[in-house]
């Protein structure tokens, strides 16, 4: 049976290419993205929160000029919601692409946000996507879609959160190209922090030390790291005029944990950092 | 009794004109310890290190004679580390204000973290140098505390000459850290420097004698009720045993009482004083001698913590597993350095359940018999992923009539709740569970009422459990106990076998993780639990205990994780918010303040951890 032809359109991304968002490279992964891409590899991305997988996404389908179709897996996901349904008006029902569906159809990227998330039905329709043989088959209107080359399927999610209950199946961990991310070199994350926000490079260099340190604390006295995306909101209050202790108390400190004496003790760490 | 009164008045009168500090402003080490710790860490101090009581050491530094004769400042707390941990004072009041004496204990934890090794004086400075160019914003707290600190100091005036000099230097040392490197010697002692680390730390367990020679003469560990518990390490010497030919009485004149401290020939092992005034005289002595053989005054003779004899012992179960245990100062895993015997009690009669816990655990079981697996269609949805026929043919057929038919409840949903997963509890049966948690039960009850109503919810749910407990010897002997293995049906003969768990021996801790772990990944379910129960730290009679068993736990615990089994540790131990975050993480375990709340609080929380 022959496949239907699926027409490309040309991309309609909002984002073109003077638009590109920032992303600074920590290593070789914008090479790795570019050649998964040309030789249809579908990708995995690991990486604790806020440490530039979605800007990372973001960023390379405004490079490669295709249309982002982002998901944000929850635990009511079904492959219903990726796929598509039929829904009703007046005169019947009627077929609704999903996400997945639509970036096939356009020859798009589409990038599930914290895969293991949604519940396990939702993996399996990606399995037929994920090998060589690169379709989608819709069970409700009997298609079955050749996804066109220009097609990318991105994952993501966070090995060391909470629910690690919920780990990724071998089986399906096996069928991507993986990827990790961590924290940027402190260096860098200055360099990001200062693009993100115009922060001064003395301010920026104190609040990735301050990181750094609370970040030394991961596992023993706090469950999650503060991110780059955290040191970015602080260096953006900074920069508006918010003062420093403040600002890194607001954005970093009462993020990362609820518990009065631990916070306490965080703003010793700040105090260490930025004086009194 | 007159002198009694008069002395007691003399000692006020004398304590109230030298005391001059504020005891509200006094800040107390538990207060402290924790935000401390994190502040230590987070500047990178090392995580394995544990936070403790420094032993008070006697005061060299001048005093008035006031002070010299109340008594007053006769011992200081100054803060030191080493490898095992950071020792900082049990009570910090040295200055007017609460907020400065906090001020003094995050300075001591912050200053912890670089190292301070080599000439006090050179490296206090120098460790001082390095904290403040790392973390410019502890300059105003540090010229804060130096302000007040250099106001304590004896005035320069009041000394004779050469001591002048030396305090004159050492202010400068302070004052600008690293502008000086001698400190000239002087007829008196200086003044302790509290800004700075202790000049001659006491000496901690790094030199570990050898295990005791005999079994049967051991010291008996910290977790006996009647030992006193003692958090200050105590500045300690070796001394090789001199066996006395005499045994007689010491001679030793009254007047000599100020010298506590001389190694005096006795018999200790042999001395069978009830000595209830043993915790205030190690407070009150600079040093405690221990002679090399390993016996103190305290040593308790425990006989029955020998391996019972053959016949009346569980049944061993094949011949032994080896097992690999890891040696962190050698940042080595020993191969096969461990025997861990799986054992049975093969002579529990099977009973059924305890009467007095029916009624407690008909009422878990119904609880959890709603976690069981349900697979249904949710008709009427507003939303979901099939249209509801029913619901959709019925409001067609209501708009070709004319009704006005509402446009909800179209959609159908499939609910899944599956339940894939197996629970291994591992119960820690030392002998430290013979302990009295209330006037009734002993730990090893409350565990053993724990581990009934576990294996009932855990029944009412299907999920896949074993029970296993487990003791040691030393590394050749760590008796694994099954209880119910995982494909044992929870019947009598299971509870039997609970019935009959009783304490003995050492807890360590590593080789019964990695056995533990070995068991439950071969299940076939998606999530493997762990469930760690206990009463305290990892410890056995040879070098396994303090940072060694810490270490090798954590490294168990790790290899564990690698084999996708999530570990979790619920204890008994009130101590434990010091050394548990480093195993399991900061939400890895929960601490039972009361012990006869544990049965319930380990539903809770199993209830919470896989639903």
């Amino acid at each position: 049976m022959a496949t239907p032809v699926i027409s490309i359109p040309e991309a309609t991304n909002p984002h073109v290419a003077s638009d590109i968002p920032f992303y600074k490279p920590h290593g070789n992964e914008v090479e790795l993205f570019d050649h998964a891409f040309n030789k249809q590899l579908p990708l995995l991305i690991k990486g604790p929160t806020g440490c530039g997988k979605t800007r990372f996404v973001t960023h390379m389908a405004a490079r490669l000029n295709r249309p982002l179709y982002t998901v944000a897996c929850h635990d009511d996901l079904t492959a219903t919601d990726l796929v598509g349904r039929h829904l009703i008006n007046n005169s019947g029902t009627y077929w609704n692409d999903g996400p997945l569906t639509r970036a096939v159809r356009e020859g798009g990227i589409c990038y599930l946000d914290e895969v293991v998330e949604a519940r396990k039905d939702t993996t399996v329709v990606l399995h037929p996507l994920t090998d060589d043989r690169r379709i989608l088959p819709l069970e409700r209107t009997g298609e079955i879609l050749q996804a066109p080359p220009q097609f990318m399927l991105v994952v993501s999610y966070n090995p060391g959160y909470q629910n690690f209950l919920k780990g990724m199946k071998p089986s399906t961990r096996q069928r991507f190209v993986s990827l990790r991310f961590g924290f940027p070199e402190p260096e860098l994350e200055q360099e990001v922090v200062m693009t993100e926000t115009g922060i001064d490079p003395e301010m920026a260099k104190l609040l990735v030390k301050l990181v750094s340190a609370l970040r030394s604390l991961k596992a023993h006295d706090l469950e999650e790291v503060a991110s780059t995306r955290l040191v970015v909101y602080a260096a953006s209050l900074i920069k508006n005029g918010f003062p420093p202790i403040d600002a890194c108390r607001a954005a970093l400190v009462e993020a990362l944990t609820d518990d009065e004496e631990i916070i306490a003790a965080l703003m010793e760490v700040v105090y260490a950092c930025f004086g009194e | 009794m007159p002198e009694f009164v008069v002395g007691k008045f003399w000692n006020r009168l004398l304590s109230g004109a030298v005391e001059s500090r504020d005891e509200d402003a006094v800040v107390l080490f538990e207060d402290i310890v924790k935000p401390a710790g994190i502040l230590f860490r987070a500047l990178g101090g090392d995580k394995g290190l544990a936070i403790k009581i420094a032993q008070s050491t006697h005061n060299h530094g001048k005093r008035s004679w006031l002070q010299r004769v109340a008594g007053s400042e006769e011992k200081i707390e100054l803060a030191w580390r080493d490898h095992e941990a950071l020792y900082l004072p049990s009570s910090i009041n040295l200055f007017p204000d609460t907020a400065l004496n906090r001020e003094l204990y995050f300075w001591l934890a912050a200053l912890a973290v670089e190292s301070c090794e080599g000439s006090w004086f050179i490296e206090n400075q120098q460790a001082t140098l390095r904290l403040l160019e790392k973390f410019p914003g502890l300059q105003a707290r540090y010229q804060r505390l130096l302000h007040v600190v250099l106001s304590c100091r004896p005035e320069i005036e009041s000394l004779s000459d050469d001591n002048a000099v030396q305090e004159n230097v050492l202010r400068q040392a302070l004052t600008t850290p690293g502008c000086v490197s001698l400190l000239p010697l002087a007829r008196y002692p200086w003044h302790p420097v509290h800004l700075w680390f202790h000049p001659t730390p006491p000496l901690s367990s790094a030199t570990q004698s050898p295990p005791p020679a005999r079994l049967e003469e051991f010291e008996q560990g910290e977790n006996t009720q009647s030992v006193f518990q003692d958090e200050r390490r105590h500045k300690a010497e070796r001394q090789d045993v001199q066996e006395r030919k005499d045994g007689f009485m010491m001679f030793f004149r009254a007047e000599s009482i100020l010298s506590w401290a001389e190694y005096i020939k006795v018999n200790r092992p042999t001395d069978d004083d009830e000595n209830t005034d043993a915790k205030r005289a190690a407070d009150e002595m600079d040093t405690i001698t221990v002679t090399r053989d390993g016996k103190t005054t305290a040593s308790r003779i425990r006989f029955d913590l020998d391996l019972p004899p053959e016949e009346s012992d569980d049944m061993p179960l094949g011949d032994g597993i080896l097992l690999p245990e890891w040696h962190y100062k050698k940042n080595q895993l020993l191969k096969d350095y461990c025997r861990l015997q799986p054992m049975v009690a093969a002579n529990a009669t099977p009973s059924a359940l305890p009467v007095h816990l029916a009624v407690t655990a008909q009422r878990i079981r119904r609880q959890f018999e709603t976690l069981i697996s349900v697979r249904s269609w949710q008709k009427k949805q507003d939303e979901g992923t099939e249209i509801d026929v029913d619901a959709y043919v019925q409001h067609r057929v209501e708009r070709q009539c004319g009704t006005l038919a509402a446009d909800s409840g179209l959609f159908k949903t499939l609910n899944v709740q599956e339940r894939d997963l197996s629970c291994l509890l591992l119960a820690d049966l030392s002998q430290s569970t013979d302990a009295y948690v209330n006037n009734y039960m002993r730990v090893i009850d409350v565990i053993r009422e724990s581990l009934f109503l576990f294996s009932e919810a855990l029944f009412a749910t299907a999920d896949r459990f074993g029970l296993y407990g487990f003791s040691s010897l030393r590394r050749d002997q760590i008796r694994f106990h099954v209880i119910k293995s995982f494909d044992e049906k929870y019947n009598d003969q299971v509870r039997g076998r609970i019935a009959a768990i009783k304490p003995g021996y050492y807890t360590r801790m590593g080789a019964a993780i990695r056995h533990a772990g070995s068991l439950l990944v071969n299940q076939p379910s998606h999530q493997r639990i762990l469930l760690l129960l206990t009463d305290g730290k990892p410890n056995d009679l040879d070098q396994y205990e303090g940072r060694y068993g810490i270490e090798d736990t954590r490294k168990a615990l790790n290899e564990v994780r690698s084999l996708g089994i999530r570990p979790f540790c619920v204890t008994v131990d009130e101590k434990a918010g010091s050394y548990l975050p480093y195993l399991f993480g900061a939400s890895g375990f929960i601490v039972i303040r009361k012990p006869s709340q544990l049965s319930h609080q380990l539903l809770t929380l199993y209830a919470q951890i896989t639903h």
